[in-house]
């Protein structure tokens, strides 16, 4: 039986929508604030939301029926757009487009189209910039999000540490390769809504 | 790196495992004959998704000996308790309805898991 916020992420769905659905894990407080942030900047100057925001949630199934392409796992593993001509974005594309439908943020967003000796250099750095926000989230306290990036895992120790010292972090040793189950919470959570 | 999946790409593959619920786990694990594994997890949680495909290659391996089974933590939050789950991904093995065995974390690779799934049953 689905629970009701998890089923609520997608439930709702119409075949194909005007607006892009932007999906993101609920799970991962990085991602949540990602989420509120593009809840507060994405809509036109009538307060109408450019995209959609919705959490993953946990039914595979819901999210086929939403695209038949999409892959639970997948989307969990990097941000998805879904378009409204069908196509699919994901990663530091997806972050382009949003940006690109955020009035407030246009001004930056046709840097990502630039093109020199055809290739998209503000994009590459974007796309970059995706990679390790998404490498060091775990460092942000992310329990779902795995294990560090290697090139992470010196921050991810110093921010353990510094826990340690200042006696921020719980003393229970964490266990590796493992996620506690007292970092779920997302049934509690309502989703991301304008301030 | 693949940004922009094309309209021509073929569907996201179907589970191989099953999902259970309240239901479902009483008939398909307390009652059931034979060995059964059923692992605890959550698609939010990136250690199930890193073991994802191992799992799902140890249980095509094992398919005629032991069923293999999923129960969702965030959704069957009472089975999970029920079972004491503290985190996922975890495995447990049950045979006559019973608990033999558990292993709890991220296996990354096939031999350890089939191990760790095969042993309590004394299975090879």
């Amino acid at each position: 039986m689905m629970n009701s916020t998890a089923s609520a992420a997608i439930s709702s769905t119409t075949p194909r929508q005007a607006t892009p659905i932007l999906l993101y894990d609920d799970e991962c407080a990085v991602c949540r604030s990602m989420a509120r942030w593009v809840v507060g900047v994405a809509h036109d100057s009538a307060g109408v939301p450019t995209i959609d925001v919705r959490p993953i949630g946990e039914d595979p199934e819901a999210l086929r029926r939403l695209d038949p392409r999409l892959d639970i796992w997948k989307v969990y593993a990097q941000s998805h757009l879904l378009m409204p001509d069908g196509a699919i974005l994901i990663a530091g594309e997806a972050v382009a487009e949003v940006l690109r439908r955020s009035p407030g943020m246009a001004w930056c967003a046709w840097l990502f189209s630039v093109h020199v000796f055809k290739r998209r250099p503000f994009q590459s750095l974007l796309d970059l910039g995706y990679i390790i926000l998404s490498d060091v989230r775990p460092v942000f306290g992310c329990k779902s999000c795995g294990a560090p990036a290697l090139w992470a895992r010196p921050f991810a120790w110093i921010v353990k540490m510094v826990k340690k010292l200042t006696g921020t972090q719980a003393h229970a040793p964490q266990r590796p390769n493992f996620t506690p189950r007292a970092a779920k919470g997302a049934a509690k959570r309502p989703p991301p809504s304008l301030p | 790196m693949t940004h922009r999946l094309s309209e021509s790409s073929q569907s996201a593959s179907r589970d191989g495992i099953p999902s259970l619920d309240a239901a479902s786990f009483e008939a398909r694990v307390l009652h059931a004959q034979g060995p059964v594994v059923v692992e605890f997890m959550s698609y939010s949680c990136a250690y199930c998704g890193a073991m994802e495909p191992v799992l799902q290659q140890v249980a095509q391996a094992l398919r005629s000996r032991v069923a293999v089974f999923r129960v969702n933590v965030a959704i069957e939050v009472d089975l999970a308790s029920a079972y004491e789950i503290e985190g996922t991904p975890t495995l447990v093995m049950f045979s006559q309805g019973q608990e033999v065995g558990r292993s709890e974390g991220l296996n990354p690779d096939a031999a350890t898991v089939m191990e760790a799934v095969t042993a309590p049953f004394g299975l090879q």
